[in-house]
């Protein structure tokens, strides 16, 4: 079904390619050229399988760093590509665990915790989609309009809240990740990881912000939402810092806009309240 | 200057030996590496062209390989994203249909990387301008608005051979 010019043999050889490569032993980012193409065929042809195969059969998981950028790779993967992707990637548990197993304690080259916390990660995220399929990989609010979920005020407060848990480990995530940074090195592998921590972190603020501000002008109870808003706010200020010290990074801010937040929390009782930034 | 004479020759070469149309060859050296944006001319011709189904479909084909070059050239994709963007403006309904189904071949380039072998990063013009369009893509309102504007201008400036 895609409406450009493609040749799916081609697609399918060059596929497996830019697998190897995105996934190479070098400790660098995973080139963003391989990890485009698996987003875009995704798009073409509805599906990831080819991916999770090429996965499977290139030996990666021997070496820490190859694990690494693969949990980069796929968590990209998921993000950006196809619905489809989001939905074959919960049968893909198995293999994730496996990469969590691949290295004992904390590897040769300082990977192991984080490949572990990457996987659970992972997990918590395809998790959070199974049980809440109206979400996009991206958490791409600009897509949605509203979300049935605020109608009902008790499923509201349960995916507001286990999407604020999401949204905890990935703070624990990415601190994790610069306690692991080296002196010696670029660290260009590590802050590879956090680029997509930083959208996926955005993006789910933007549903909180949104849900929250829906939940309060409906709901007449507000002293019942006061245990959201006070995790909201200690967010809010979690992610200034994850925000200011990403924005130290050069290589990470050459790549995508780190988003700015103002120096409190906006209100969520106030309907006045300005919108956030795109 | 003489380097670019000789690419440009390379490339009706090209043209001849690939079997691309004309408008398809258009296409190409609007978008070519020449380190000079494609005219207004050649981009408003290409834009004119969209209107004819045939040409429309080469048009598409030939931006659609253009922005999924490698990286070393970049100008390849670049321009091609300011021609697709000219076209959104000027050519079209088709144009704006086609890119919203496709709307990930330019949203994945938000992240395109090259950097040249003097270190600087020529992949900065490349992200910047995949935002903007994928921006306006999934701003109807806007978006409408913008081809409104361009319509009234042209007609206000009598466009000679417009449509």
């Amino acid at each position: 079904y895609p409406s450009r010019p493609v040749d799916r043999e081609k697609a399918e050889h060059d596929l497996a390619l830019n697998i190897k490569k995105a996934t190479s032993p070098d400790e660098t980012a995973p080139k963003q050229k391989h990890v485009r193409k698996c987003i875009v065929y995704t798009w073409d042809y509805h599906t990831s399988e080819s991916i999770w195969n090429g996965l499977k059969v290139a030996p990666i998981l021997a070496d820490e760093i190859q694990t690494f950028k693969a949990l980069i790779t796929v968590h990209k993967v998921i993000r950006g590509g196809h619905p489809v992707t989001l939905k074959e990637a919960q049968n893909q548990i198995n293999w994730l665990e496996s990469c969590a197993r691949s290295v004992a304690g904390d590897g040769n080259r300082g990977y192991g915790t984080l490949i572990r916390v990457y996987v659970d990660f992972l997990k918590a995220k395809l998790a959070y989609h199974r049980h809440h399929p109206e979400f996009n990989g991206n958490f791409d609010y600009e897509e949605y309009i509203s979300l049935k979920n605020v109608d009902d005020p008790n499923e509201g407060y349960e995916t507001i809240s286990e999407l604020m848990n999401l949204q905890d480990q990935i703070d624990q995530f990415q601190k994790l990740i610069f306690v692991h940074f080296r002196q010696s090195s670029s660290n260009e592998c590590r802050i590879a990881a956090l680029v997509p921590l930083v959208e996926e972190s955005y993006g789910i603020y933007k549903f909180l912000t949104s849900m929250l501000r829906a939940m309060h002008k409906r709901t007449d109870a507000i002293d019942a939402l006061t245990p959201l808003r006070t995790r909201y706010n200690a967010q809010h200020y979690g992610l200034i810092k994850f925000y200011y010290e990403c924005s130290n990074l050069k290589y990470l801010t050459s790549l995508i806009n780190v988003p700015k937040l103002p120096q409190d929390p906006p209100s969520l009782i106030d309907g006045s309240a300005p919108n956030l930034p795109k | 200057m003489s380097k670019y004479v000789v690419k440009a020759t390379a490339r009706t070469i090209k043209n001849y030996t690939k079997g691309y149309s004309d408008i398809q060859a258009k296409v190409r050296s609007a978008t070519s590496n020449d380190p000079w944006g494609p005219s207004g001319t050649l981009m408003n011709e290409i834009a004119k062209a969209t209107y004819n189904h045939n040409e429309f479909l080469e048009i598409m084909e030939m931006i659609d390989k253009r922005l999924n070059d490698h990286g070393k050239n970049w100008r390849h994709v670049f321009k091609a994203l300011t021609l697709l963007d000219y076209c959104l403006h000027g050519g079209s309904e088709q144009v704006v249909k086609y890119a919203k189904t496709n709307l990930y071949v330019v949203k994945t380039l938000t992240e395109f990387q090259y950097i040249d072998e003097e270190g600087k990063d020529q992949g900065a013009n490349v992200r910047q301008k995949a935002k903007e369009i994928t921006n306006l893509l999934q701003d109807e309102e806007r978006l409408n608005q913008e081809r409104r504007n361009r319509d009234e201008m042209r007609r206000r400036m009598g466009g000679r051979n417009d449509y």
